[in-house]
This record gives C-alpha cells, sequence and structure tokens, in this order.
C-alpha cells in the first residue's frame, strides 16, 4: 500500500478531490519523491528529467489524490502559476546539496507566494530539503534559513530532511500534510454546518 | 561565504555566491565553463596565476565549493576546454597555455603537452657556444661576441644567451659551466589561445586549439594529433582573439595585437585580410554575431563589422579592467558585459548600457555561461582574490532603452534611402564640377523673374487692372461670373467694400466691348451705397451678336464719378456662344 492510501485512510474522510502541486527547481527530486509514493508494483525504476509537467493519481477509501509534478526547468517554471488556482496543497522540494542554486529556489518560492491565487490562501506548504544522504547537503535548518521560512505567516508550513532515493523522511512530512488537509475539510465542514 | 547586498541592478541579478577570499589570481582569458564529468552539471575551470611567480594552479569549482586544484608549472596565458574526440561520454579535455607549451587535462589529469615548434638560431650564436664547449674562449670574450652578435640583429638570440648577458660577471663563470653541455634552443610563446571547431558547429563538435606567439604567428592545431594544421602570420604579436566558424569550411579569427591594431584572418589566406587601426591600445575583445566589440585603454568602447568598418565609439566612465561576451541564446540575448576600474561592471547591446552592477572590488575577470545546472550565471573574479557568482533572474528583461542619458532611440534608426542612380550620380558630378556658373545661372534667372513681375506689377498698378484696389478711399474687391451657353450670358459682377467701417458711394461700372460682337443691357449702371462687408451682385445680360462662334474679353471699370480714371479694372473672357451654332 502506498504511502498516499495510508494518508487517505488516517484522514477517514469522504471520496474527496485533493489536488497537490509539487514545485522545486530541476534536479530537487520532486518525481522521485512521487514515485516513492506510490505503490511499489507500479513505481518507476529509472526517472529521467519531467518535461512541462506529470500527472499522478492515488485512489484511497476516503480520497482521491491528484498530484502535479510539474518540471523545475526554468523553461518550464512559468507553467506552474496555471494550476495554483485548483490546488489545495503545495509540496516544495529544495536540493540542499545545491548551494549555489538556493537563491534561484528563494526567487521561486518568493513568486509562488506572492502570487495572486496563492497570496490570500491558507493552504498548507510542506518542504522537503532532499538529498539530505549527500556529503555536502545543509540541514534543514540551514535550508529554512536560506529561504527564509520564518517569513511565512499566513500559511501553515513545515520542512523535513529527505532522502527521497530511499523514501527516508517522505513519511513525517506526509503525516504533517495529511493533518492539515484534515483540518481545513474540518473547518470547511464546520462552516458548512 | 557571504552575500553582497543589492547589486544595484533593478534586481535583475540574484546573487549566488561571494567569497572575498577565494585567492582566484586571473583572467578572463584562463577562466571557462565546461561540463567536466558529464552529469550535465558545468564546472567551472580557473587558471590561477598565483603570486604571478608561485602558486600558479589550476582549479576546479562545483558550485560554491573547491572541486579540486593541481599545481601549474609556469604561468597560465590562456585556458580552453574543448572536445577533442568524439568518446562518450562527452567530456571536454582543457587546454592550458603556459610559455612555449600547452597542457592538455583529460578528467583534470595530465594527457598530453604539446610543445611549438623551436626557432632557427642564429649560427654565429651557435658557433660561439661551440668554441665555449671546447674551452676555446672564456666568458668576458663569450659576453663581447654575443652582444656583438645582438646589435647586427637578424635573427634574435636565444633565451639561454639573453640570460647570459643580463648576469653579473661574478656569476657568469658559474652559468657557463652549467648550461655549455645542453645544445641553445630558441623558443617562441603562447601568448593567447582559442578554440575552432573542425567540421561542425554542434555544441559538443571536436574542436581544433588556435594559439597566437610572441613571434607574430597563429597556429592552428589538430584536436587529436597536435600537428599544425595551419601557420599564418601577422605583422604584430596577438594578444587576444576571437575565433568563430568552421575549420573544414570557413573560418575568421579576430586578433588584437601589440600594435593597436586589430587584424582579421580568413580560411583562404596566411595573411590578415582586414586589417582595424585602433585609436589606442586594445584591453578586451569581444564578438558577438558578426561584429566585434573590442575595448581601449583610452576608456572607449567601440563596434566594428567583421570587415572592420567601424560602427560606434562610446566613452566609458572608467578604465577596462576585462571584457566577455554575455551570450544566453535560450532567451535570444546578447551582450557585452565590461568591468571597468571603478569596481562596476557594465553590460552593454551595441552601444546602449543596459545595466551596471557594482562589484565590491576591482573585477579582473568575467565568465558567463552555464554554470552547474543555471544557464544565465555570471562569474567574476575580483583583484583581490575574490570570487563572485551571479545568476541572472528567470524573470529579468532587458529593455532596449539605454539607461544612460543620450540622444534618444528614434535618432538611431536607419532611414530607408533608397540606392543611388546613374542619373543621380551624373547630377551630382555635374553639381560639383559646375557648381559655380550653376549658381550664378540661377541667380541671374531669378533676378530676370523678379523684375518681371516687379514691372508687371507696376503695369497692373498703373492701368488699374488689379481685380482689386488698394486705393485708401475706396478699397474695393470685385469678381464677376459668366452663366449661360450663349447667345445670351448673365454677366454677375460681384463688388465688395473692405474697409473696416466706411461705406462709399457715388459708384458706377461701365464695359468696354467690341461693339460688332456683342450688345450689353446696361453698359452704364450706378453702383449703390456700400456697406462694408457685404457682397452686392450687379448684373446684367449680355448677348453675343456674332454667330461664327467668335468670342472677345468684355472690360469692366469700376469708376468714381467725377474721375476719369477708374478704380478698378477686370477683363473678362467670355467664353464662345454654343447657343448660336445650335439653330
Ligand atoms: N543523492 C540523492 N539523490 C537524489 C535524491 N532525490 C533525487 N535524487 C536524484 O536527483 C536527480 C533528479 O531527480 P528528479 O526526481 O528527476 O528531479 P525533479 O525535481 O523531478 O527534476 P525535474 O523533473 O527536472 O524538475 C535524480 O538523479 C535522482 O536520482 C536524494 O534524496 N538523494
Ligand atoms: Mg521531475
Amino acid at each position: 500500500m502506498g504511502l498516499l492510501d495510508k494518508l487517505s485512510g488516517w484522514l477517514g474522510l469522504k471520496k474527496k478531490e485533493v489536488n497537490i502541486l509539487c514545485l522545486g527547481l530541476d534536479n530537487s527530486g520532486k518525481t522521485t519523491i512521487i514515485n516513492q509514493l506510490k505503490p511499489s508494483n507500479t513505481q518507476a525504476q529509472e526517472i529521467v528529467p519531467t518535461i512541462g509537467f506529470n500527472i499522478e493519481k492515488f485512489k484511497s477509501s476516503s480520497l482521491s489524490f491528484t498530484v502535479f509534478d510539474m518540471s523545475g526547468q526554468s523553461r518550464y517554471r512559468s507553467l506552474w502559476e496555471h494550476y495554483y488556482k485548483e490546488s489545495h496543497a503545495i509540496i516544495f522540494v529544495i536540493d540542499s546539496s545545491d548551494k549555489l542554486r538556493m537563491v534561484v529556489a528563494k526567487e521561486e518560492l518568493d513568486t509562488l507566494l506572492n502570487h495572486e491565487d496563492i497570496q490570500d490562501r491558507k493552504m498548507p506548504v510542506l518542504f522537503f530539503a532532499n538529498k539530505m544522504d549527500l556529503r555536502d547537503a545543509l540541514s534543514s535548518v540551514k535550508v529554512s534559513q536560506k529561504l527564509c521560512l520564518e517569513n511565512i505567516k499566513d500559511k501553515p508550513w513545515h520542512i523535513c530532511a529527505s532522502n527521497a532515493i530511499k523514501g527516508e523522511g517522505l513519511q513525517e512530512g506526509l503525516d504533517w500534510l495529511q493533518d492539515q488537509i484534515a483540518q481545513s475539510y474540518q473547518n470547511n465542514e464546520q462552516v458548512k454546518a | 561565504m557571504s552575500s553582497v547586498e543589492s547589486s544595484g541592478d533593478g534586481g535583475r541579478w540574484l546573487d549566488a555566491h561571494y567569497d572575498p577570499v577565494a585567492g582566484l589570481y586571473t583572467f578572463s582569458s584562463c577562466v571557462d565553463l565546461a561540463d567536466l564529468s558529464g552529469d550535465g552539471e558545468s564546472r567551472l575551470v580557473v587558471g590561477d596565476l598565483g603570486t604571478g611567480s608561485s602558486g600558479m594552479k589550476l582549479k576546479v569549482y562545483r558550485g560554491t565549493a573547491l572541486m579540486s586544484e593541481s599545481v601549474l608549472l609556469d604561468l597560465p596565458a590562456g585556458l580552453v576546454a574543448f572536445f577533442m574526440d568524439l568518446h562518450e561520454p562527452r567530456i571536454p579535455a582543457v587546454a592550458v597555455a603556459s610559455g612555449p607549451c600547452i597542457y592538455v587535462y583529460k578528467n583534470l589529469r595530465p594527457y598530453f603537452k604539446f610543445t611549438l615548434p623551436s626557432l632557427e638560431i642564429n649560427p654565429l650564436e651557435q658557433d660561439v657556444w661551440q668554441q665555449v664547449r671546447e674551452g676555446q674562449i672564456d666568458p668576458l670574450t663569450l659576453k663581447e661576441m654575443l652582444e656583438s652578435i645582438r646589435k647586427k640583429d637578424d635573427v634574435p638570440l636565444s633565451i639561454r644567451s639573453l640570460r647570459f648577458l643580463s648576469l653579473d660577471v661574478n656569476d657568469m663563470d658559474e652559468f657557463v659551466q652549467l648550461h655549455r653541455q645542453q645544445p641553445i634552443r630558441r623558443q617562441t610563446v603562447i601568448t593567447c589561445i582559442g578554440t575552432l571547431k573542425k567540421s561542425t558547429a554542434d555544441e559538443d563538435g571536436v574542436s581544433c586549439l588556435v594559439i597566437g606567439t610572441e613571434n607574430s604567428n597563429v597556429f592552428i592545431l589538430d584536436p587529436e594529433a597536435f600537428t599544425i594544421l595551419s601557420k599564418m602570420s601577422l605583422p604584430a604579436v596577438p594578444t587576444m582573439m576571437d575565433v568563430t566558424g568552421q575549420f573544414d569550411v570557413e573560418f575568421r579569427i579576430t586578433v588584437a595585437c601589440r600594435d593597436g591594431h586589430i587584424y582579421i584572418l580568413r580560411r583562404e589566406s596566411d595573411k590578415p585580410k582586414y586589417c582595424v587601426e585602433l585609436s589606442s591600445h586594445p584591453a578586451g575583445l569581444v564578438r558577438i554575431g558578426k561584429n566585434v566589440v573590442v575595448g581601449c585603454t583610452d576608456e572607449s568602447l567601440q563596434g566594428f563589422t567583421q570587415k572592420g568598418k567601424k560602427l560606434w565609439k562610446i566613452i566609458l566612465p572608467a578604465p577596462i579592467t576585462t571584457m566577455a561576451a554575455m551570450d544566453l541564446p535560450t532567451r535570444g540575448f546578447q551582450g557585452v558585459l565590461v568591468g571597468l576600474a571603478n569596481c562596476e561592471v557594465h553590460l552593454y547591446r551595441d552601444k546602449n548600457l543596459l545595466s551596471t552592477i557594482k562589484a565590491p572590488d576591482t573585477v579582473t575577470s568575467i565568465c558567463f555561461g552555464r554554470y552547474g545546472r543555471e544557464d544565465g550565471t555570471l562569474i567574476m573574479t575580483t583583484k583581490g582574490g575574490g570570487l563572485m557568482v551571479k545568476i541572472l533572474k528567470r524573470t529579468a528583461a532587458f529593455d532596449d532603452r539605454d539607461s544612460a542619458p543620450g540622444p534618444p532611440l528614434a535618432q538611431s534608426v536607419r532611414l530607408n534611402i533608397p540606392k543611388k542612380t546613374k542619373l543621380y550620380v551624373d547630377q551630382t558630378l555635374r553639381e560639383r564640377e559646375n557648381g559655380l556658373a550653376m549658381h550664378r545661372t540661377f541667380q541671374m534667372d531669378l533676378s530676370r523673374t523678379r523684375l518681371a513681375a516687379a514691372r508687371a506689377y507696376v503695369k497692373a498698378l498703373e492701368s488699374s487692372l488689379t481685380p482689386v484696389s488698394s486705393s485708401l478711399s475706396e478699397p474695393l474687391k470685385m469678381n464677376a461670373v459668366v452663366q449661360g451657353l450663349g447667345p445670351s450670358f448673365k454677366l454677375t459682377l460681384n463688388v465688395q467694400n473692405t474697409a473696416a467701417c466706411r461705406p462709399i458711394m457715388n459708384l458706377a461700372i461701365s464695359f468696354l466691348y467690341d461693339e460688332n460682337l456683342y450688345k450689353v443691357r446696361n453698359p452704364y449702371m450706378r453702383i449703390p451705397l456700400l456697406v462694408p462687408g457685404l457682397i452686392y451682385p450687379i448684373e446684367t445680360f449680355v448677348e453675343n451678336t456674332n454667330d461664327k462662334g467668335v468670342s472677345d474679353v468684355i472690360k469692366v471699370f469700376v469708376l468714381h464719378e467725377g474721375k476719369s480714371s477708374p478704380l478698378l479694372t477686370a477683363h473678362i473672357n467670355m467664353p464662345v456662344s454654343e447657343g448660336s451654332t445650335l439653330n
């Protein structure tokens, strides 16, 4: 059973559509992370740089997930914003060993958070400080400093170090994300009631 | 590692890395970017000059970290990364030019050493050293003989003889003992190095090395065998060069030389094809598309076509320290980066200043290209040995407007001027040759025209022929309208008093005409009082009594009672009576 299946099980929700946008620079490990979430029999053996984007659907007893795995190459980054409106949560992946491009990741994150379709929404943002296994990788604390995450005040966010190849650290992040989604649905329900 | 504060460039660049104590002392000619491990991530390769006498190193950076360094035996004059073979994976080799040699590194390990062919040795010098070896002459005689050979100056002395001549008398013996057994050699050194694609324009196509030498030659080397494919000679020592094209097809080598000239070499010839004489010495040379941009020591930046025609020149605020091309094909952008002694780096597109980057120290080398995974990366090293990396923002835009004050853009828009025709050229020649006569003729005709006009005017005034009376007491205007087909015509005279407020009285109209042809119903009419400004139509009928289709002029006079000369005269050209011919 894939992680997302478990996730929806715990949530105990009716089949709801949840759109998750997976963003980050090229080579940060987005596709590798999403691949890990799939049931092991459908996991791809080889991961190639994404062209444009890929859509992965996960069905569980109560939830129906759609994950948009966007390409991080600079020529495709302009596609990201077209999916902001329909998405309910964001996973932002950072290659913590790519110190040179931390500024670029920060620039893209700032642009994302200041976008009109994101700015005023209380959607959860999960950060993966990926490739923590590499020798020169920055710690998740250092990554959040570099990206100035403490400045995000109006959105719930969480960062965890991960190793997408082994699947380490992904669980912690997804647990947090499921809580956030569950909470927001409860809030919605309360509003409706 | 720390970050520089805002670079003062409208936020176009991201400050990715700045290490003020990186200990990198180099020039733009010794810096290159290349994917040295074939993993899609470009590395920075630097030939570090160290202190200038020691500590020369080949350094490779990956991201923000120094990945490897190896000792260089001599000062590097230039460094290039190039593909020397077709092996997979496609990993470029690095060539470092220093002294008379090129050291080629593959996978960052020494792979091959190429040495320039030695030069011809002065036979007299050879003889003298032969005698020294046989112990026939002492160092002092050697010195004298070498000096006399040097003065004749047909073939320069070898480095060893020159070193010997510079020695103190006490050191001479030891020097001779040490060296006399070895044969003397004369060698030139490499001053600049570039690459030239062999037969394809592909990004990873095999490239030849192109080198310029101190004895004013340019060599093109085979990438695999390192044999000399082509040798060209220049009138002066090359210091910087740019190479474009393909060796097997067509190429162009633009060389800046120590005589303050720029020479352009082409495939067909071993001598320069074009030459540009600069007003001062070149400090930087960059090719943008088909044009060449040269920075000079007189603080100017100049643009030339590939044939050496000057396009523009601008004056910079400080001396140039270094120059590099900024080529960003993914965004179709090309510009020139100019490092200045006032710690600024200016970006120009043609002569327009697009942006100014402020550096914390004087920039001595600039390299722009793909570094790591980022296409638009600007790498600079400073005089103090600092390393600075900036990344062009994805959203950065450079508008074509010049950010420096100056003439408006419209001024540089070229007008669509048609080609000169033969007629035009002939006329221009004629004008150039006979200018004086043409001017005189024109002036004479002009005077004649004026005279004729003045005469006509006087005549009109004298005979009151004008339809406008300008007399002060009776300013009048009149026009006449003839209506009808004939033989009866209606003649309407519109009379107007053009005075400001005074009415005119006691006017009359009479006609003068050929009584055989016309009969006017009222040949004499009184005009009523004329109120200023109003138009008075005065009508009468004219009958053409002739049926032969002849017409004539009827003269109309406006008269003042009691005066014989008319105030106004009008000539009416009567139309041919068509009615009579119908009968
Ligand atoms: N060492 C290490 N390598 C990783 C890790 N995660 C991903 N990678 C490697 O990083 C490379 C890029 O991973 P991708 O998943 O294709 O990256 P991406 O973010 O999808 O890239 P784009 O599709 O181009 O935007 C692959 O070679 C992965 O094997 C990690 O945690 N540790
Ligand atoms: Mg991907």
